[in-house]
Formats: C-alpha cells, sequence, structure tokens
C-alpha cells in the first residue's frame, strides 16, 4: 500500500466514524431594510410596447394564475400572499433562499426589486439593476462615484451582478464566489486592461508560474488588499505602497502591509523573535528598510502575489533605468539564508 | 523511550503528517509551528492581573487570537470573536487572546471593551510567545486540541473569516469532518435563478399546469414545448406536453410525448396515467 492509499484510507475511515455535518447555526437574521428613494409601480406599464420584459403569466393574458379573477380589467387581489405566489413557479428559489446569506429585499418581498406584470428594464427590475441596488446602498453609491480609481467591474456587463447574487449565496456580501474565484475569473486573461488601458496582470499564468503565494492569495481573499468598489490608491489598494524602490523609511507608506504584517518587524533594529531574517539578533528588515534616505521598500525584495523564491523573494530587482535586473539568487540554509551578488556582494545571515 | 511512548510518537508523527497532507489550507501555518505539530502550553499573565495558560488540557478546541490594538483588521476580528465565543458557551472550548505586552494597557483594554470578547487576554511578554511560535501576522487565529496539537491556523480574511473559524472549532469539538471544512472553504458558485440546472424547464412546467388546470391547452403545450426547448430531458415537460395534446383530442401525437417522459422517467405515475388515457379514448367502444 503507498502512503497516499494509506491516507485516503485513514482520512475516509475518519470520515466515517465522525458524525455528519451539523446544520449551520450562523444562520443570518433579517436586518432592517433600506428603503428605495423611487416610486415603485406594482401594476402593469401603461404602454406596454414600452416593455423590455414581460412576465410570462401577463404576456399569457390570464390573470387567474396570480390573481383570484381571469378578467384583465378586474383581476382582484392575488391568489396567495407573499413570495409563496413566486415561488410556486419558480421552484428553483426553494434552494436559492435557504443559502446562508440572503438578501433582506428578497426574503421579505420579491416586488421590492421586480414588478411581477412588465418592465422597461430586463429582468422585471423597476430600475435599472445598478441603480436599484445603490439606491439603497448608498455608501457604495459614494465610494463608486468619488473614487480616484475605478473597478470596471461595476461599469460593464452585469455591473454589480458580476460579483454578487441578489437574492443569496454561501459566501458573505451575497458574492457568487469567493472573492478569489470571482477576481480570477476576470483578471484571468491579457485582455483586461486598467482605466489607463495598461494591461493588467493574468493571474491565472502568474499563479501557475509561481507557486509560492502570499498568505491572502492561498487564503483566497483578495479583499484583504483590495478594494472592489474602487479607491483612492494604485490598483485599488485599501492602503498605500509605494511604488518606488528606495523610499524613506515611514511606517505610514507601509500601511498596505502593517494591515497584517507586525510593524515592529521594520522597527526593531535587534530581535530573536519578531522575524527570521536576521544575523543572530540583529534585524536584516530593519537594516533594508529603516533608513531616512534610502530605505529599502517592501516591493524592492518581495513578490506580493507570487513568487518562485521562498518567503515572497523576488527574481530579481530593477536596476537603473533601462530595465536591466539583477537577479538576487536568494538560497535558504537551515538557519538562515544567502543572497548571491545582487545589490550587495554575496552575504550570509544565520539565527543562531 | 520505553514501547508505549515509541508509540504514541508514531501515531503522533503519522497523526500530524496526514493532518498536515489533508487538511485544507495545510500550506498555511505559524512560521515556527506548523499544522500537525505541537504548541507547547505556556502560563501568561493577563490583562487584569491573573495568569492563564494558553492550551488546556480539559478542552477538545484552544482557541488563540493574536491582535493588536489600534488596529481595523484586529478589531474585526475580536467582534467576530466574541460573536463566535458566544455561540459555543458551555462547549469544551478554551479561549485566549494573546496581545504583545509593549502595547498600553489601556490601549489594549479599550480594544477589548470595544470588541466585546470575555476571554482571558494574555500578555506577551517581551513577544516570547510571538518569536516561539513564529506569529508573523495580526490579527491570526490558531486552533489547536487537547493535547495542543496545531489543528488549524487561520490568517484574517474579508469574507467567510468567522465561518472559517467556527468550522475549524466544531471539528476539533469533534461534531464535523473534514468534509465539512472543505465546504466551507469552497463554498458553491451561487447560481442565478436561469443558472440552476433545470430552473427554467421546471418555471415552464409549473405555468403550463396552470395552464392545464384552466383547460387552456394550446397555452400549455407552448409551455411544455418551451420546458423541453430549455431541457429535453425534463420528464415532466413531456408528461405536460401530453397531457395537453391529449386535451386538445391529440391522442396520436400525445402517446409518444408521454412514452418519452416513461423512458425518462420510468417511475412517472403521470405520464402512464396519460397513456392509459389516451388508450382509453383509442380502444373500440370509447367515445
Amino acid at each position: 500500500m503507498t502512503s497516499r492509499q494509506l491516507a485516503l484510507l485513514l482520512a475516509g475511515a475518519a470520515a466515517l466514524a465522525l458524525p455528519g455535518p451539523v446544520p449551520d447555526a450562523s444562520a443570518q437574521e433579517p436586518k432592517a431594510l433600506r428603503k428605495h428613494s423611487f416610486k415603485v409601480n406594482p401594476g402593469p406599464l401603461a404602454a406596454p410596447g414600452n416593455a423590455v420584459s414581460t412576465h410570462a403569466p401577463f404576456e399569457a393574458g390570464d390573470c387567474s394564475i396570480c390573481h383570484v379573477h381571469a378578467d384583465p380589467r378586474k383581476p382582484g387581489p392575488l391568489s396567495t400572499s407573499g413570495n409563496a405566489l413566486c415561488t410556486s413557479c419558480h421552484e428553483e428559489f426553494q434552494e436559492i433562499m435557504r443559502r446562508p446569506h440572503q438578501h433582506p429585499p428578497a426574503v421579505e418581498s420579491c416586488l421590492h426589486c421586480h414588478n411581477a406584470h412588465n418592465s422597461r428594464e430586463r429582468k422585471l427590475l423597476h430600475v435599472e439593476l445598478a441603480a436599484g441596488c445603490k439606491d439603497c446602498h448608498r455608501s457604495i453609491k459614494d465610494i463608486v462615484e468619488r473614487s480616484k480609481v475605478r473597478h470596471g467591474a461595476l461599469e460593464q456587463g452585469a455591473k454589480c451582478a458580476n460579483c454578487h447574487n441578489p437574492h443569496g449565496s454561501s459566501v458573505e456580501k451575497l458574492l457568487i464566489q469567493l472573492p478569489f474565484d470571482q477576481c480570477v475569473g476576470c483578471h484571468a486573461q491579457e485582455v483586461v486592461r486598467d482605466d489607463k488601458g495598461t494591461a493588467l496582470t493574468n493571474f491565472k499564468k502568474l499563479l501557475d508560474e509561481n507557486k509560492v503565494w502570499h498568505a491572502p492569495v492561498q487564503a483566497r481573499d483578495c479583499s484583504a488588499c483590495h478594494l472592489p468598489h474602487g479607491g483612492d490608491n494604485f490598483r485599488l489598494l485599501v492602503a498605500g505602497y509605494p511604488a518606488a524602490f528606495y523610499s524613506p523609511f515611514d511606517a505610514a507608506n507601509y500601511a498596505l502591509c502593517f494591515g497584517c504584517h507586525n510593524e515592529k518587524v521594520v522597527s526593531e533594529p535587534e530581535t530573536r523573535t519578531l522575524t527570521n531574517f536576521r544575523d543572530g539578533s540583529r534585524n536584516l528588515h530593519f537594516l533594508h528598510v529603516n533608513k531616512a534616505d534610502r530605505g529599502r521598500t517592501c516591493r524592492a525584495c518581495h513578490e506580493v502575489h507570487a513568487s518562485r523564491q521562498p518567503h515572497h523573494v523576488r527574481d530579481g530587482v530593477p536596476y537603473g533605468s533601462r530595465g536591466w535586473v539583477l537577479q538576487i539568487n536568494y538560497t535558504r540554509t537551515p538557519t538562515g539564508g544567502r543572497c548571491a551578488k545582487t545589490c550587495h556582494e554575496l552575504k550570509t545571515y544565520a539565527r543562531d | 523511550m520505553d514501547t508505549h511512548a515509541r508509540r504514541r510518537l508514531f501515531w503522533g508523527i503519522l497523526g500530524g503528517t496526514l493532518l498536515g497532507a489533508l487538511w485544507p489550507l495545510g500550506g498555511l501555518a505559524f512560521a515556527n509551528v506548523e499544522v500537525g505539530q505541537k504548541v507547547e502550553s505556556a502560563e501568561l499573565p493577563t490583562l487584569d492581573g491573573g495568569r492563564e495558560v494558553l492550551v488546556s488540557g480539559k478542552a477538545l478546541a484552544n482557541v488563540f487570537v493574536f491582535f493588536r490594538p489600534h488596529h481595523d483588521h484586529s478589531m474585526e476580528t475580536l467582534r467576530a470573536m466574541a460573536a463566535c465565543e458566544k455561540e459555543f458557551d458551555g462547549r469544551a472550548v478554551h479561549w485566549v487572546a494573546v496581545v504583545s505586552d509593549s502595547h498600553a494597557r489601556d490601549d489594549v483594554r479599550a480594544a477589548v471593551a470595544e470588541a466585546g470578547i470575555r476571554m482571558p487576554v494574555l500578555l506577551d511578554e517581551g513577544d516570547r510567545l510571538y518569536g516561539k511560535l513564529g506569529v508573523r501576522l495580526h490579527p491570526v487565529v490558531g486552533i489547536a486540541d487537547d493535547a495542543g496539537s496545531l489543528l488549524a491556523y487561520v490568517p484574517f480574511r474579508k469574507i467567510n473569516y468567522c465561518d472559517m473559524i467556527r468550522v475549524r472549532i466544531r471539528y476539533a469539538l469533534h461534531e464535523v469532518d473534514l468534509a465539512a471544512i472543505e465546504r466551507v472553504d469552497h463554498p458553491p458558485k451561487a447560481l442565478f435563478p436561469n443558472e440552476v440546472p433545470g430552473a427554467v424547464a421546471s418555471r415552464r412546467v409549473s405555468l403550463g399546469e396552470m395552464f392545464l388546470k384552466s383547460r387552456q391547452w394550446t397555452k400549455a403545450a407552448d409551455q411544455a414545448r418551451a420546458a423541453i426547448e430549455s431541457d429535453p430531458t425534463v420528464a415532466a415537460g413531456h408528461v405536460l406536453l401530453g397531457r395537453a395534446l391529449a386535451g386538445q383530442g391529440k391522442c396520436a401525437q400525445a402517446l409518444p410525448a408521454f412514452d418519452r417522459a416513461l423512458a425518462l422517467d420510468p417511475g412517472s405515475s403521470a405520464a402512464a396515467e396519460g397513456k392509459q388515457g389516451c388508450a382509453a379514448r383509442k380502444a373500440p367502444g370509447a367515445r
């Protein structure tokens, strides 16, 4: 028996021995609903010719499918109240509305967003989808409108529904998938460009070729570092991150990295606990970064998404203005490591 | 080393290796302690002047929350952990928050009060524990079993963080299996209504059945055809078509529809009844 077979056998045995999954106790409590500012007209359009979408039962002209009477002039009240009427045909909502995260307006009434007869908008929406979302989600509307750096996903295709499912999801914020899957779903091709026309990274290719992934990438959480709705920093970063190779040290410049990493890693000249990049107790992060004039920025030595070398060390560093790249040639040793001739002559460090 | 000790060592190493290999997000770990390895317990001073152990042998799940004050992600995590702590009230979970003793006590107290956590806050003197484990990130949550073996290392994330921690605690409590963790770590894509397999066809069938009730045979047949076009494998669509055609007296056309439905779903009583009804009409003497 191979070790893999043994592992699978034991895993299978363990799975059989353990009790099955217990229902999720985190079911959402209904939230107070925000209210639309636009006037909702529950009836059909005065001019049906303007309709972009029409509900099949209304189009069939048989009001009795939803109302107590068939006569369009006097359809009377609905035959069943609430969403139950809708889900009697739209049976897929039995599953959709059991998902752990639900959109409160959808839970309360389909009619908050949809007209049951016809509409000038797709999907029988009262108003254009993004306008409808932003009418309630005003803080997002502000971000989208005021941000210096915009995210194309909010302005193209299905807009908000490119990333969110307005009914229900297994992911928080009603995301269709986890952020990583969502982002890489689009950012996995060469044709995606920023608002200045610069081609953006093909992350599938990058991650396939570089197997040492930064923790947020491993954790499939792009939103740990990027703001999906818009922001003021380059590449929608949540906080500042110097674009240059050298920068006078200022902790504020590294707010992005210090959002997760301990800033003491570059503020303490001596340590035996804060970092493994030390020679004895001499903190080599401090040595490289904490300089009043030519401090090396994080990007000088580290790749932010994925690398070939351990510790997210870059393959090489840019040198001069002609695009020449100096290879770093980092080698990990049992108690430290070394960088071959690069920015400096061969240097070795050892923790003990 | 006696035989018993050697046996324990063997199973410990095997278990740790397997856990590390099979554990979802197995690649993530403290810098100095990997998933499957032992977190040595220590007794540390607490914020309220007492002392508390890092790992309790009485708990099935030992949860360590490493944080720092004046830090958005840490506060978000502490608030989530406060809710989680209440959810696991009365269960065999030992919670501790750990903070470097270099932070002002008042800042730590303010963070704890704002988040509402009730767990003891351990003060890491000289960052010794941080250094021993290799805690490089804030916030991060570690979960160990009663023997101190690290089961999970979960650094901060913006989305589904609480779900991911909760399911791992429940794993440590033997309430769920690894498959449950896998489901939380890789939740299914939230399909839109028209993407749900069979949804459009099912909707057409439902509407068509309403037309059948009001004896609107042509409209019912239209919906049946639309359902079949959307998904030819939905037996109910073929049954609906058969019934709509039979309702119009077109049994010769209805029979193939019922046959197709039975081919797709041999147990379809509606198709069998429809077929029998048509056969009865064709029978000699039938009206």
